[in-house]
């Protein structure tokens, strides 16, 4: 830290705590003071980190005594020559990177970096971090970890958090952030999915449940009536599996259970999050799901009652799971369907019940059944999301002895994750590279995960090579051009630049098939082989609508139909490593290491308050603003719905999975103006919904004074 | 208590349709807006950070939770009803019905917390603590006297004083905890009662100046230097009462300025100036931020539920929504 920026006078005094939280306080002249923040990130160094971190005389003896004390893998580092280690640390060291923000330093430290067993005393910088996570994915090839560090220093790439917290560490969890794992109709099964739920929140990330498939309650058990106490008690068993679990400490366990609208035990799953339900049934830390398919719009859309139907039954009827079944398809057959119990509901009833508990809650996320299936590329059929509702991937179900051994064993899903910096990438002028890149280190992951402990996860990961790579900064790069969110040239940027990234990635994966000679499991089934999922880039043009993105994109080459031909040609004959390439997570901390705004959101507030488990409250400036051009920074309660869902839409066009996207709505809204934000959004082509967000301002008169975040 | 209050004198039914006061339909949907229980938050959370405080830190943090706890259960069962008689219009009797219920709840969720983050032993002594501490006990007894007098407009500059300047020497501690990345999920539920006795205590000052209204100038100074005469002799019990508790750990002179800052607060809510210069009200920024009562953080499914949720409207959608 340059001693030539001293501490100013009036902030003299003031620890890192007290700086940052002056953000949120608006200065003497009535603005918000933006360089306090900055103050407060070098106070943190001074003060905190540099005191706090062990000393090594040089690289060597650094590493050398990581490794003997097991801090470091010695395998990461074998595979490369000492001189060349030497080199990347030197080469990324040289790149100067500073934080921005007090929350990233703080975030990066508090929550990343290597410390010592006792977890008092830093051994890592932030560029021994990103050196150490390169090494790892790299395996062996110099040149990629040297592109590697390039992509993350300058911010460009950023792996999630499983990833770069734990690459290269030698006492570490999974690589891996995200499973979904079916949960089938017998005892079994859902000991199984305990166990399991166990296993990967012990090992790293976020497990959701499907509880579709499971019977409801009342009934029959061995063809005795009354016998099934339905969903709710294996929710309980699941939300107490992952509290006891957590990653060395590091974040608490945590989990999500989907459930179809047409399943007879909603209003049960919705009830849980009730503010006034029974302690017995209420639901603190699980979050919750619902599926709703197409038809489900329909019979609301026509005021009529909408029938659950028995998945006990229905399995009996048709051979198959209730999961595997498109209720949209078979609605009115089973309506008809004596063997099948069945009870009503009426529809518009139904969505109002779903907005009056998202407002309590924020509860449940929504994932549009059809819209999904309509738009997956992949043979199968995609019954559930994830915890973050951007997951979208076929599963099978597996089958089990009676000793809990696989009779044979299905495919349940995990994908690893990692996002652009959409501000950092468009600097860099080079989306094709940056892009091939994020899609090598990404198969990486995939290719290192091995999750023994969970046979259906190990083997999916195994068969598909899924990955997801994600996009942030949307709102920050889109301000600091002077352009606002949702506008036109807003959507038309959105647009033109999803449609380059998927281009770019597809040619990735394509390319790494080549390399290897190696396609995802079932290629020749999906619609990539059949050459059917580019026609709709074959076959029109895409190209910007707007002067100012085709300004923005100067200099770089925006895919042409002929570009799309030949890519074509090249995936029908070599096929693509990768099952799925894209989905665009909410990237809460690695956005605020990586200077980012949030996924592709607007931003929730010109100020955020970040209330981090580890952290405490903390204020967190949005990227690139200044107090001239503060207006481009509306924040998403002001921006509205439609904005947001016409934003996403462009891209969600060109993501094979999902995007998670939140609703923003004032406290003034009823749960009506909800439903018509889920309506607008269904009828957009949105595949699934993350939370609602409420904001209350505080009643006139009892605010704090001079808060930026009241006064808005 | 020696004397029964006496309730009403003449039951008559509620017209929620005829309002005489805007405030008191604002402010019960605010409250019913707000509702809320502990079990909302999942305190269990904060163990393992309880663990990392150091003995002198959990005494401390139990005795501030205690003394809450005791002035909560006085403002639920003495403060909020002994209002009900002197109410104005039938809708400001509901809205301390609401007020004295919510105070109820929040005094069972000092026990939530009790409950999960220490054990009997130290509970129990805690709560001995609480009724042998001479200026906890003091506090309570100067504020129950006043809900137990003759002179209406006392009892809610009294319960004024409780809901906007009593409680904060306590709820400092755990603003102080949360910006320090401490037991940041009970920091959310005491956000949470902050938010409710923000609108009390707005709420009934408001009720004070309305009752003020048309009153001769000599008794609108016996209430003014009334005021200010208690809130010294609180003022003076208060300073003692931060000092035994937040000495053992440096934190005394910092609270005393969070204490200066609220008793303005109070003194506003009930229309008049304040009594301390800013430059003794200078509380630390970390501080006076957290206490922010807005539902506007940012959290996702790994950092708890937030203050952030409310009771919605719920209203029907109709037919032109569903026109698709």
């Amino acid at each position: 830290m340059k001693s030539s920026k001293e501490l100013p006078a009036q902030f003299q005094g003031l620890s890192y705590n007290d700086l940052n939280a002056m953000l949120n306080l608006y200065g003497p002249d009535g603005k918000i003071q933006f360089e306090v923040d900055r103050y407060a990130a070098r106070q943190y160094f001074l003060d905190h980190v540099n005191n706090n971190t062990v000393f090594f005389h040089d690289l060597d003896e650094k590493l050398e005594y990581l490794v003997k004390h097991e801090y470091y893998e010695r395998e990461t580092l074998d595979q490369y020559s000492m001189n060349f280690i030497r080199d990347l640390f030197k080469h990324a060291f040289g790149k100067k990177f500073r934080f921005e923000t007090f929350l990233g330093a703080f975030k990066f430290y508090t929550s990343y970096t290597l410390k010592t067993f006792d977890g008092k005393r830093y051994l890592e910088r932030y560029e021994d971090r990103v050196c150490m996570v390169a090494l790892h994915l790299a395996r062996g090839d110099e040149k990629l970890a040297l592109h590697l560090v390039d992509e993350i220093i300058e911010g460009r790439f950023q792996p999630a958090t499983p990833t770069f917290l734990n690459a290269g560490k030698a006492q570490r969890g999974e690589l891996v952030s995200c499973f979904l794992l079916r949960i089938e109709d017998n005892m079994e099964s859902i000991a199984r999915a305990v166990n399991s739920s166990l296993q990967l929140s012990k090992r790293g990330g976020g497990v959701a449940l499907s509880l579709t498939n499971l019977r409801e309650h009342g009934a029959p058990i061995k063809q005795i009536e009354n016998q099934s106490s339905g969903v709710i008690p294996v929710m309980k068993l699941l939300e107490d599996s992952f509290s006891y679990a957590n990653q060395l400490g590091a974040r608490q366990g945590a989990g999500a259970v989907y459930l179809n609208a047409h399943h007879p035990d909603i209003y049960r799953f919705l009830d849980t999050k009730r503010e006034n339900a029974d302690e017995k049934i209420r639901i603190k830390t699980l979050s919750l799901g619902v599926v709703i398919p197409d038809v489900t719009f329909e019979l609301a859309r026509k005021n009529e009652d909408m029938y659950l139907f028995s998945p006990y039954d229905v399995e009996r009827v048709y051979g198959q799971p209730f999961s595997e079944i498109s209720v949209t398809e078979k609605y009115y057959d089973m309506v008809d369907d004596a063997r099948i119990k069945k009870t009503k509901i009426n529809a518009r009833e139904f969505f109002q019940t779903l907005a009056e508990i998202q407002f309590e809650s924020g509860y449940p996320y929504i994932m549009f059944e059809d819209t999904v299936n309509k738009a997956n590329p992949i043979a199968g059929r995609i019954t559930m999301s994830n915890l973050c509702s951007e997951i979208l991937q076929v599963s099978s179900a597996s089958e089990f002895a009676d000793d809990l051994s696989y009779k044979t064993v299905g495919k349940d899903i995990s994908c690893n994750l990692g996002s652009m910096n959409i501000a950092k990438a468009m600097d860099g002028k080079d989306l094709a590279t940056s892009v091939e890149i994020a899609i090598r280190a990404l198969s990486a992951v995939s290719d290192m995960s091995d999750i023994a402990s969970v046979p259906s996860i190990a083997d999916g990961n195994r068969k598909s090579h899924a990955i997801g790579l994600g996009q942030m900064n949307l709102h920050g790069f889109l301000a600091r051009e002077h352009i606002y969110y949702g506008s036109e040239e807003g959507i038309d940027f959105t647009n033109i630049y999803f449609y380059t990234i998927l281009f770019h990635a597809l040619t990735a994966s394509n390319k790494i098939a080549m390399e290897r000679g190696e396609t995802f499991d079932n290629f020749e089934n999906s619609k990539y082989a059949s050459g059917e999922f580019f026609d709709k880039y074959t076959e029109q043009e895409w190209a910007p609508a707007t002067e100012r993105v085709r300004e923005l994109f100067e200099g770089m080459h925006i895919p042409t139909q002929e570009d799309w031909k030949a890519l074509k040609a090249s995936v029908m004959e070599h096929g693509i490593y990768n099952q799925n390439l894209q989905a665009v997570p909410p990237t809460g901390s690695i956005s605020y290491i990586n200077n980012s705004t949030s996924s592709i959101h607007p931003v929730a507030a010109k100020i955020e308050i970040r209330k981090e488990g580890k952290i405490g409250r903390v204020y967190y400036p949005a990227p690139y603003m200044n107090n001239e051009n503060i207006d481009f920074y509306e924040d998403a309660y002001e921006i509205g719905y439609e904005k947001i869902i016409d934003t996403y839409a462009a891209a969600t066009q060109h993501v094979d999975q999902g995007l998670s996207l939140t609703l923003f709505f004032k406290d003034t809204v009823t749960t009506r103006d909800i439903n018509k934000a889920q309506i607008y959004a269904w009828r957009k082509g949105i595949k699934s919904l993350y939370y609602i967000r409420l904001r209350q301002l505080a009643l006139e008169g009892t605010e704090v004074e001079g808060c930026v975040s009241c006064a808005l | 208590m020696t004397e029964k209050i006496q309730l009403t004198n003449k039951v008559e039914a509620i017209n929620w349709n005829r309002i005489q006061d805007d405030k008191d339909v604002e402010v019960w949907n605010r409250l019913v807006n707000n509702f809320w229980l502990p079990e909302k938050v999942p305190l269990s959370n904060d163990i393992q950070s309880w663990a990392t405080l150091t003995e002198d830190e959990k005494l401390l943090t139990m005795r501030v939770f205690t003394g809450l706890t005791l002035l909560d259960t006085l403002q639920g069962t003495v403060g909020a009803v002994s209002l009900i008689p002197d109410a104005l219009t039938p809708h400001e009797e509901a809205v301390y019905t609401n007020i004295a219920f919510m105070e109820s709840v929040h005094a069972k969720s000092y026990s939530s917390i009790f409950s999960t983050l220490a054990s009997t032993k130290e509970i129990d002594e805690a709560f001995r603590w609480s009724t042998e501490n001479v200026n906890l006990q003091k506090k309570a007894q100067i504020i129950e006297s006043y809900y137990h007098g003759e002179d209406p407009l006392k009892r809610k500059i009294a319960s004024t004083l409780l809901e906007s300047f009593l409680f904060y020497s306590g709820f400092y501690l755990p603003m102080h905890w949360s910006s320090h990345a401490k037991l940041t999920n009970t920091a959310d539920l005491i956000r949470l009662i902050i938010r409710d006795e923000a609108v009390h205590g707005y709420y009934i000052g408001y009720k004070f100046q309305k009752g003020l209204e048309g009153a001769s100038e000599e008794r609108k100074q016996e209430l003014k230097d009334y005021t200010f005469e208690l809130m010294y002799e609180l003022y003076e019990n208060e300073v003692q009462y931060t000092h035994d508790l937040y000495d053992p750990v440096g934190l005394s002179e910092d609270v005393k300025k969070f204490l200066h800052y609220n008793a303005n607060k109070a003194l506003m809510n009930l229309g008049y100036e304040a009594m301390f210069p800013s430059t003794v009200t200078d509380v630390s920024p970390a501080i006076l931020a957290a206490l922010s009562p807005n539902a506007d953080e940012n959290h996702d499914f790994f950092s708890g539920s937030g203050s952030s949720y409310v009771i919605g409207k719920a209203v029907n959608t109709e037919d032109e929504d569903w026109d698709f």
